[in-house]
């Protein structure tokens, strides 16, 4: 009853609290009949059930205590309206919190989007715009007349043309607004800017369309400032088109539709037979924008490209100093009248005249040029005729690739170059010897159609040949299609040849045979003697003696194939030939040359050797056992060794935590200790 | 009440049903109470505790997954409320509480207050989770089941504490037992 008496003060606490099973109690109470110590327990542990009773008990909650924490959890947490606590209790759902997180992350993106202004639409319409204010910025001289008169212009146009479009946000280098403003009007605005090129691109293709369109209306609207500006419009064009003739003519009929003539035009013949020419067209600046997409229907429109020059100030400046001129022209001519007297003065006063003349000239000429230049744009248009179907001509290209097998390489290699004539080009020749004494040539040669059968046939008569291929290819010029009246020319032969020793070459055929006799020596002399019969070559031979007294000679020969039947035969004469094993190698897509083509013989020559083996008996066997003992120990060894190594650094590192952890608690429980015993005393 | 029908309450109360967590509330604060006070020996601080945890518990709910383990998240946040009670009057500790008070009542109410003040300086001296078995058991006598599920411990597990602690207090109550036997 040891275990009852080491447990009493359990079965003491469970038998007063009544948890004690029927068995566990009638033990308990056989014990404490037998036993002094613990009835004197029991008696203690019963006086004191009687007075924690007595004294705790009466500490416990009163009677109303539930009542009370019922009311005061009312107080304290107040009844939500039923949708408030709907929510609050949906937020608390792992999901709803997630989701929340999402569209929260979302709405950040999202608002980070349109503060960096990362949308699509609108800002390209900016960034075009404000180019062109970059543009303006960058040629001083122009910028500030321009300003000044695209605020006029913005004013006198302000009240009729409602703007299309939101004004853009103003670049914040912009001293002022107004460039801008004028910009929202962009055809009339280059118009009217000085030495401003506005190149409207193809594949511009939305500029392009409003280009015109907005461009009716604010000539119309805006007469007067346009009248005094003197414009040179020039307008080039390449077009791809199905004849050029017609095309010519087309344009023609355009030009006098559009009250205008066709300058120059010019074309040229290509070696395809097509023709490419360049048409140049003076229309009415105001029918060049019609008559541009007029154009677009000759053809396929390959670019284009509109510009426009203002020579306003260069026209006028002119003007006046024309003016000046004349009134110079004019007192020299009063002076030559009234107050000539000096011969020498006389004389200066005429070269004055004339060089004032000479001015006067060119003056009016330029001014002359520049009124036809703004009475007419210039419209330059480049047209090709496409591609046509039927070929002018065909070409027979041929390529020859030879492959060739030498005994001598180097030899063969320097026939072939001897072949070299008029005719017979060698572009390229190499020979190649690498690191294990391989030598390998190849050549290059162009052939006059004429020559070029003859030449292969003597080159594939130098060696052996191992494959010969011919490409031939007809080339068609000037079209793709198939020409019936087309000449046929042959170009020259492109031939390359290869050439490899023949020691290289795959053999046709392996053989590999056993053969058992008494005396290998003896006999492996005699086998090269046989091969040497039937013209073969001894590649390699090896030979050995195991522990067992056997003997090997591993002999690898190669004879051509017309002897191999004759070789086969004259082994048996060696010994019992066993285990023949022949392995074809077919090479269905090359010429081979049967007869010489190489079949390579592997013959091992053995002999029985010791019928009882050195490596038996009871002391081998024993000697085997020790060592294989002796290695799965050191094998063991090694792996208790890795072992180690993996685990070591984790045992370690473990045990420093788990030292530091304990460390810490113990000084924890010494302070809660500390602070128990300072408190406890008093 | 079946375990079933308990552990709908349960799972009521989290869910927000107040009716169904006043239910909890009345079952389970004399419980609570009795932990509190075990830790504390103060029945104000421990009567508001107990309204404390309910209404954190009210409030934190969502956090039991388990309704079965209800009882003893309740028990556990009582228990800590009172730690961190104990833990704050340190500076006024409480045997010091007890003796100068007993010492009082000392003179005046004889020897059922020297046995009341002994049995509690036996009570104050064992390991909290001790006490708490003790005061659970004594104040409201629930069987050991019962007790180890509010209290989250494993089946059988109680017998051995409240035996310790009982042991533990006989000992050293030793004199003033032979005094009553």
């Amino acid at each position: 009853m040891a275990t009852i008496h080491e447990q009493i003060d359990e079965l003491l606490a469970a038998d007063l609290h009544d948890e004690l099973s029927a068995a566990e109690r009638d033990g308990f109470h056989a014990h404490l009949v037998e036993c002094a110590e613990c009835r004197q327990a029991f008696q203690e542990e019963k006086n004191m059930h009687k007075l924690l009773n007595e004294t705790i008990a009466d500490k416990k909650a009163d009677p109303g205590f539930e009542q009370r924490m019922v009311s005061r959890f009312r107080d304290r947490v107040p009844k939500r309206s039923g949708l408030i606590s709907v929510v609050a209790d949906l937020l608390r759902v792992r999901a709803v919190q997630l989701t929340a997180v999402a569209a929260l992350l979302l709405a950040l993106a999202q608002m980070g989007k349109m503060i960096t202004g990362e949308s699509v639409t609108p800002s390209k319409r900016n960034e075009y715009i404000s180019d062109i204010v970059e543009a303006d910025r960058d040629k001083p001289g122009a910028s500030r007349e321009s300003g000044l008169l695209s605020k006029t212009d913005g004013r006198s146009k302000g009240a009729d043309l409602p703007a299309q479009n939101p004004p853009p946000p103003a670049p914040a280098q912009d001293k002022s607004n107004t460039p801008v403003e004028g910009l929202r009007q962009l055809p009339s605005f280059v118009g009217n800017t000085k030495t401003k090129k506005a190149e409207v691109q193809d594949e511009n293709a939305v500029n392009e369309k409003e280009a015109p369109a907005a461009q009716g209306p604010s000539e119309q609207a805006t007469p007067s400032p346009l009248a005094n500006r003197k414009l040179v419009r020039n307008a080039t064009a390449e077009l791809e088109v199905v004849s050029f003739d017609e095309s010519v003519q087309k344009i023609t009929g355009f030009a006098t539709e559009e009250k205008g003539y066709v300058a120059t035009t010019s074309s040229e013949k290509q070696a395809n037979g097509k023709l490419r020419g360049e048409v140049v067209v003076k229309v009415l600046p105001d029918n060049l924008d019609r008559f541009l997409q007029k154009l677009r229907g000759i053809g396929e429109l390959k670019n284009q490209a509109l510009t426009t020059e203002d020579v306003t100030k260069a026209y006028f400046d002119t003007e006046s100093r024309l003016k000046n001129a004349r009134l110079m022209e004019q007192r020299l001519i009063e002076i030559l009248k009234t107050k000539s007297k000096d011969v020498a003065d006389l004389l200066a006063v005429e070269k004055e005249l004339g060089r004032v003349r000479e001015e006067i000239e060119t003056m009016q000429g330029e001014l002359k040029l520049m009124d036809s230049q703004v009475a007419f744009a210039t419209m330059t248009i480049t047209l090709a005729e496409k591609n046509m179907n039927i070929p002018a001509a065909f070409l027979l290209k041929e390529k020859a690739q030879l492959s060739l097998y030498a005994t001598e390489v180097e030899k063969t290699y320097n026939e072939i170059k001897a072949l070299a004539s008029p005719k017979v080009q060698i572009t390229t020749a190499q020979i190649d010897r690498d690191n294990t004494g391989r030598v390998s040539a190849r050549l290059s040669l162009l052939l006059a159609p004429e020559e070029s059968d003859a030449v292969i046939n003597k080159v594939k008569g130098m060696a052996r040949v191992e494959n010969f291929q011919v490409q031939t290819e007809r080339v068609s010029q000037g079209g793709d299609g198939l020409g019936e009246n087309a000449k046929t020319e042959r170009d020259k032969v492109e031939l390359n040849v290869t050439i490899s020793r023949d020691e290289q070459e795959q053999s046709l055929q392996q053989t590999t045979l056993r053969v058992r006799t008494s005396d290998v020596n003896e006999k492996t002399k005699q086998l090269r003697t046989i091969a040497e019969q039937q013209n073969g070559r001894i590649r390699s031979s090896s030979f050995s003696r195991d522990p067992n007294g056997r003997e090997y000679a591993n002999v690898s020969l190669r004879v051509p194939m017309k002897n191999y039947n004759a070789l086969m035969q004259s082994l048996n004469a060696l010994g019992k030939v066993e285990n023949v094993s022949v392995h074809r190698d077919d090479r269905p897509n090359a010429q081979i040359d049967e007869e010489n083509a190489p079949a390579d013989v592997s013959i091992q020559v053995y002999s029985q050797g010791n019928i009882v083996s050195e490596e038996t008996g009871i002391w081998a066997t024993l000697r085997r056992t020790i060592g294989q003992g002796a290695a799965a120990l050191m094998w063991s060894a090694r792996m208790i060794g890795v072992a180690l190594a993996f685990l070591a650094p984790w045992v370690l590192a473990i045990a420093g935590v788990s030292w530091v952890m304990r460390r810490v608690s113990r000084a924890r429980a010494a302070r809660k200790l500390r602070a128990e015993e300072e408190a406890g005393p008093q | 009440m079946t375990d079933a029908s308990e552990h709908e309450i349960y799972r009521a109360a989290i869910r927000g049903d107040r009716d169904a967590f006043e239910t909890v509330i009345r079952s389970f604060s004399r419980n609570l109470f009795a932990i509190a006070y075990g830790i504390l020996q103060n029945r104000e601080e421990a009567e508001d505790v107990v309204q404390d945890t309910f209404v954190k518990a009210w409030k934190s709910r969502w956090r039991v997954r388990d309704a079965a383990k209800f009882p003893a998240w309740l028990s556990t946040i009582a228990r800590h409320r009172a730690r961190d009670l104990a833990r704050r009057r340190r500076p006024e500790p409480l045997p010091e509480d007890f003796e100068s008070s007993e010492a009082v009542e000392f003179e005046s109410a004889g020897q059922k207050a020297d046995l009341d003040g002994e049995v509690r300086s036996a009570l104050a001296q064992l390991p909290e989770l001790h006490r708490i078995a003790v005061t659970l058991r004594y104040f409201e006598e629930q069987d050991y089941g019962t007790i180890e599920q509010t209290l989250g411990l494993t089946n059988g597990a109680l017998r051995g504490i409240l035996g310790r602690a009982l042991g533990l207090m006989r000992k050293r109550l030793k004199p003033v037992l032979a005094s009553i036997g």
